[in-house]
């Protein structure tokens, strides 16, 4: 943890305890930090908007209540990061993990915004995720996307580190045999492990 | 930490652990060093370090679900409120529950004063005890105890109250004694002297004297 994340994290708490005195301006605060990793993080497990907001606001509501309970036992953002996995999972339970109306889907911002090459990075992305299972799309995010370390990672998903081990390494082989072949060549490594 | 380099299969096995972490820059400068080395000479670690790489520039691309974090903490402040009001009616309404217990409290204590104070007060002209200080209850001029025979007949009492002028005022009482008073003017001295001639008579004294 470099001096930024420190300075981050020192914020993110003084956050936390003026919102345990019920400052619903600190939470607002709060909120609009993490919107976007907890979105980007929750877009791993499901593609509804609907559901994501739910499980942001959820989380939200949690760390609301608990916020007096944290003692800095682990960064501010791992803490909330924990909070909104198991929320994600508990709403998979409820929701399935995929849109199940058309009108419901997501609004599309790759025709517009994306250029071609990002466009097929996002396909080739998607498609090597949709291999994957719900706790290995989540690690293969924390790891790359957010950076977190593999004991962080253990503690949002309130797991062994062996079991993350696990999970990013059988994540990383089922991505190494599909992706190449998504990306138009053919699989060199194909059940080959290091 | 240093990687063996006379194997290149455990070289491999090296290089496909650190590669995470030297994407994330949390590798240390040495292992940097040792897979950038690894990978010039690797041909198949390095085409997995490239797709390990375009891996985690496919995941830093924007999220391509639109989700309006203004309108989501809107809808969170709503929900806080509507807790707050549940919580605030939940406490009113234990408040008036608790009201209304105590109301109902205060009642019942009345209804038993009153009920108490009805029984104390039916009961309070007739006590059940005299001090010494009280006065006895008034007894008529000129009465006086007798103790007749338990052999007496009924005829003979009632013929002796009649010459005497007497009439029975209370008794008989525990041990058999008669209050009687006179209803002439006959002295009562004189009668009591009658009285104590008279058989069948075992006891005759004048009430007022007794002590």
């Amino acid at each position: 943890m470099n001096n930024a994340d420190i300075d981050l994290d020192a914020t993110d708490r003084m956050l936390l305890q003026r919102m345990s005195t019920g400052d619903r301006a600190a939470l607002a605060v709060l909120y609009r930090s993490y919107h976007g990793r907890l979105c980007r993080f929750l877009s791993r497990l499901t593609r509804r908007s609907d559901v994501i907001e739910e499980v942001i606001n959820d989380c939200f509501w949690i760390a609301w209540q608990k916020a007096g309970n944290f003692h800095g036992d682990s960064r501010v953002s791992t803490w909330l990061m924990g909070i909104a996995y198991r929320c994600g999972l508990k709403a998979l339970r409820q929701h399935g993990d995929e849109p199940v109306e058309d009108d419901k889907l997501p609004e599309q911002r790759t025709a517009a915004h994306d250029l071609d090459d990002d466009r097929e990075l996002r396909d080739w992305l998607a498609k090597g995720l949709e291999h994957l299972s719900v706790d290995q799309r989540a690690v293969i995010e924390l790891v790359y996307g957010v950076g977190h370390s593999l004991d962080e990672v253990a503690v949002i998903m309130q797991c062994p580190v062996g079991t993350i081990k696990a999970r990013l390494f059988h994540a990383r082989v089922k991505l190494r045999n599909v992706l190449p072949a998504l990306a138009g060549d053919s699989p060199k490594h194909k059940e080959k492990v290091p | 930490m240093t990687f063996p380099k006379n194997s290149s299969g455990r070289d491999c096995t090296g290089a496909w652990d650190i590669m995470p972490w030297v994407l994330q820059n949390s590798a240390t400068q040495e292992q940097g060093d040792w897979l950038k080395d690894h990978l010039s000479h690797c041909e198949a670690c390095s085409t997995e370090f490239a797709q390990q790489s375009r891996l985690q520039r496919a995941l830093a691309l924007p999220v391509d679900i639109s989700v309006d974090a203004n309108a989501g903490l809107k809808r969170l402040l709503g929900r806080l409120d509507t807790a707050d009001t549940q919580e605030g009616s939940f406490r009113t309404r234990r408040g008036n529950w608790l009201n209304r217990a105590l109301v109902a409290a205060v009642l019942l204590q009345a209804v038993g004063i009153g009920t108490l104070g009805m029984k104390l007060w039916s009961t309070g002209d007739s006590p059940a005890y005299r001090t010494l200080s009280q006065e006895s209850a008034s007894v008529a001029p000129g009465a006086i105890r007798i103790v007749p025979d338990a052999a007496m007949t009924l005829a003979s009492w009632n013929a002796l109250l009649h010459n005497l002028r007497l009439q029975v005022v209370a008794g008989p009482n525990d041990v058999g004694a008669y209050t009687v008073a006179p209803t002439g003017s006959a002295s009562t001295a004189h009668t009591l002297q009658q009285l104590r001639a008279t058989q069948g008579i075992r006891l005759a004294e004048p009430v007022a004297v007794t002590p």
